[in-house]
């Protein structure tokens, strides 16, 4: 049973409605330069599990200029139905007018659920859409799941420097709006075979009269993005310097993997901007991440909790970073990086063959040795 | 030109301490500050005064102790601040929040003179929703723009600004008045005065305001104002990992020990194996 709301008790600016007026589960979709944005994509992922809890229906909202061709490929990834907004008033972006054509939608269709992917531009027009529909919204959640008795979402994010995680929820306000930052959400599986409907709509969009876009210049990268690396090397306070960046590059390329930084290292400006990880950086997931210098603090390591594994390197035998690590050595990184490339290049010329001799060595290490021994009682 | 500056009071989660002997982070006793990702507005909205002429209003809503935060930002010199304190503001999400605070920027509009920017901080380090910019534009229906890193204002009156985006740098011109998100690095803060931090104390140049001279619907404020509800909280769950640690006798040990834990890594001995020698 949904929540019955007394309209005398709202807020007489906010539009009364009842929570079960509202229905199915979308996914704010965007496409850049002709291809569906990745981010909205993952966005999928949580919006088919939640969607199937409510037993409703997950429902793709393209919008755009030049779109349409892109629908199908919306129901590929898991929609069972594409709303397309393909208008040249959306040709070129602005916050305010991406969100007033999601809020006519939404006063028409009235979902229950809306799900935008945390990009920076979604970062900055979902908000909008809450507030225009006064609805709740909740930015960069790491999970969504289904209260079982009152039918709400719960919206689960984590405040305070990501030392909490936070269970939310609008009881008595609909749509339930929430975001996700990239990468938080995998990609969900592509299904040639998988078939829905396409719905093209018109909205009422409002032109944006009072600023407008002079130039548009795309960022020059040549190195692997973060987010899709396997293996990253990053480095924090503890690296001192521009430098020593050097030598995390150096082994970085050695793992065919990439260099990132720790929301200090980039405020020294050791490191650019787009290289930080952590909740005002990145969300990766790397199958290592190898953590120099670099303390553990939560809002580092929010972002780092899809890594499969983490190696840390810490001359502060006190660092929370051992507590969160599954392999750490104490000691100065500018002795141990260097012997790592070395004793790797090394290992690189002996060949496969080798790899036992590491093995044994390590059994004979840990047959004899009382110096490993698991988190913080070893200091 | 008149720019108002929103300011919030923190936690100072930096000073969040860990617990070695329980693992937990330890919350007590953490003391507030001036979210540190509001300085760089409050610079830009100085720099834009210092060149224009006009002035810096900051504001914030908040229990009465955030007026020293608003003490630290008169000291870097903003001209006067206006606390935004009752009661019924307590318990606030970001929706009754943005709800209060475009309310008082139309206060200052009737009462003190015509604003023409308001300018935030890209988000905040205890909660980091980055809500605020946003929905004080949807409730003043005004334009904005998030991920300012630099703004000019031109020979027509109006406002240049530069934003990065994942891929893109961005530049737009606004009409005023308008709403800016700076970013966090945009511009580097200058160092708070104590001398303007002191004639600002004894000019009195803090004034509060409170539900008697906003006169708000209760409704649409604090908690009752809130859509969203906080069902609970909890310890942020850990990630599972090894936690083994290593105190090796010399760098080279160190590496020999990480590189052989690898290699026994059912997960890293194929990617390792892959970037040494290619193939599987």
């Amino acid at each position: 049973m949904s929540f019955k709301v007394e309209c005398d008790k709202l807020c007489p600016e906010w539009p009364c409605e009842q929570p079960g007026e509202f229905r199915n589960v979308w996914v704010i979709v965007e496409a850049e330069d002709g291809r569906l944005s990745e981010p909205s994509l993952q966005m999928l992922t949580p919006g088919r599990r939640i969607a199937d809890k409510l037993e409703e229906k997950l429902v793709g909202v393209l919008i755009g200029y030049n779109v349409s061709h892109l629908a199908e490929e919306v129901i590929k990834y898991g929609a069972d139905e594409v709303i397309v907004v393909d208008s040249e008033a959306l040709k070129t972006y602005h916050p305010r007018v991406y969100a007033s054509a999601v809020v006519d939608l939404a006063r028409r269709y009235k979902p229950s659920v809306i799900f935008i992917a945390g990009t920076k531009r979604g970062r900055e027009f979902a908000p909008y859409i809450a507030n225009t529909l006064k609805a709740g919204i909740t930015a960069d959640c790491t999970d969504f799941d289904v209260d079982p008795n009152s039918r709400d979402v719960l919206l689960i994010r984590p405040p305070f420097a990501a030392i909490l995680l936070a269970f939310i929820k609008t009881p008595f306000r609909r749509p339930q709006i929430g975001t996700a930052r990239p990468n938080v959400f995998p990609l969900p599986a592509r299904d040639e075979s998988r078939r829905g409907e396409v719905i093209f709509e018109k909205v009422n969009v409002t032109a944006e009269t009072k600023m407008r876009l002079i130039s548009r210049k795309q960022i020059a990268r040549m190195e692997v993005d973060v987010e899709k690396a396997e293996v990253i090397v990053s480095g924090g306070k503890g690296i001192g310097g521009p430098e020593g960046f050097k030598l995390l590059e150096k082994l970085a390329e050695l793992l065919k993997g990439t260099v990132g930084g720790s929301r200090k290292a980039v405020d020294a400006g050791w490191i650019r901007e787009d290289r930080q990880v952590g909740q005002t950086g990145k969300s990766v997931k790397p199958v290592l991440y190898i953590a120099v210098g670099i303390s553990g603090a939560a809002q580092h390591m929010i972002g780092v909790r899809e890594a499969i594994r983490i190696i840390a390197i810490n001359a502060d035998p006190e660092a929370p970073i051992f507590n969160q690590a599954d392999y750490s050595v104490i000691g100065d990184y500018r002795e141990v990086i260097p012997a790592l490339i070395e004793e790797l290049e090394a290992l690189k010329i002996k060949g496969p063959a080798s790899i036992k001799e590491y093995i044994e060595w390590l059994s004979n290490l840990e047959r004899g040795e009382e110096r490993i021994k698991p988190g913080a009682q070893a200091i | 030109m008149r720019v108002v500056v929103g300011i919030k009071w923190v936690p100072n989660t930096q000073a969040v301490r860990f617990d070695p002997e329980t693992g937990t982070l330890i919350r007590r006793g953490v003391p507030s500050i001036v979210n540190p990702h509001d300085l760089p507005a409050v610079e830009l909205s100085l720099r834009l005064r210092d060149e224009v002429g006009g002035e810096v209003i900051a504001i914030s809503m908040a229990p009465p102790p955030a007026s020293k935060g608003l003490e630290f930002v008169l000291g870097m010199g903003v001209d006067r601040a206006i606390l935004i304190t009752d009661r019924v503001y307590a318990g606030a999400d970001t929706l009754a929040t943005s709800y209060v605070l475009a309310r008082a920027i139309q206060k200052i509009n009737a009462e003190i003179g015509d604003v023409d920017l308001v300018v935030f901080g890209q988000e905040t380090i205890d909660s980091s929703t980055a809500h605020i910019p946003a929905q004080v534009a949807s409730w003043l229906e005004l334009p904005y723009v998030y991920y300012v890193k630099e703004a000019t204002v031109t020979g027509n009156g109006r406002l240049r600004v530069v934003r990065e985006l994942e891929s893109y740098v961005e530049e737009y011109e606004l009409e005023l008045p308008a709403i800016l998100g700076v970013a966090i690095r945009a511009l580097k803060p200058r160092p708070v005065s104590l001398s303007t931090k002191l004639r600002a104390k004894l000019e009195k140049r803090i004034i509060t305001w409170t539900n008697n001279d906003l006169k708000l619907d209760p409704r649409c404020t604090g908690l009752k104002g809130s859509p969203t509800i906080v069902a609970k909280t909890i310890d942020m769950p850990e990630v599972p990992r090894r936690k083994e640690v290593f105190k090796a006798r010399d760098a080279r040990e160190a590496a020999k020990w990480i590189i052989a834990k690898m290699l026994a890594d059912e997960k890293l001995r194929e990617p390792l194996y892959r970037s040494l020698w290619g193939g599987e």
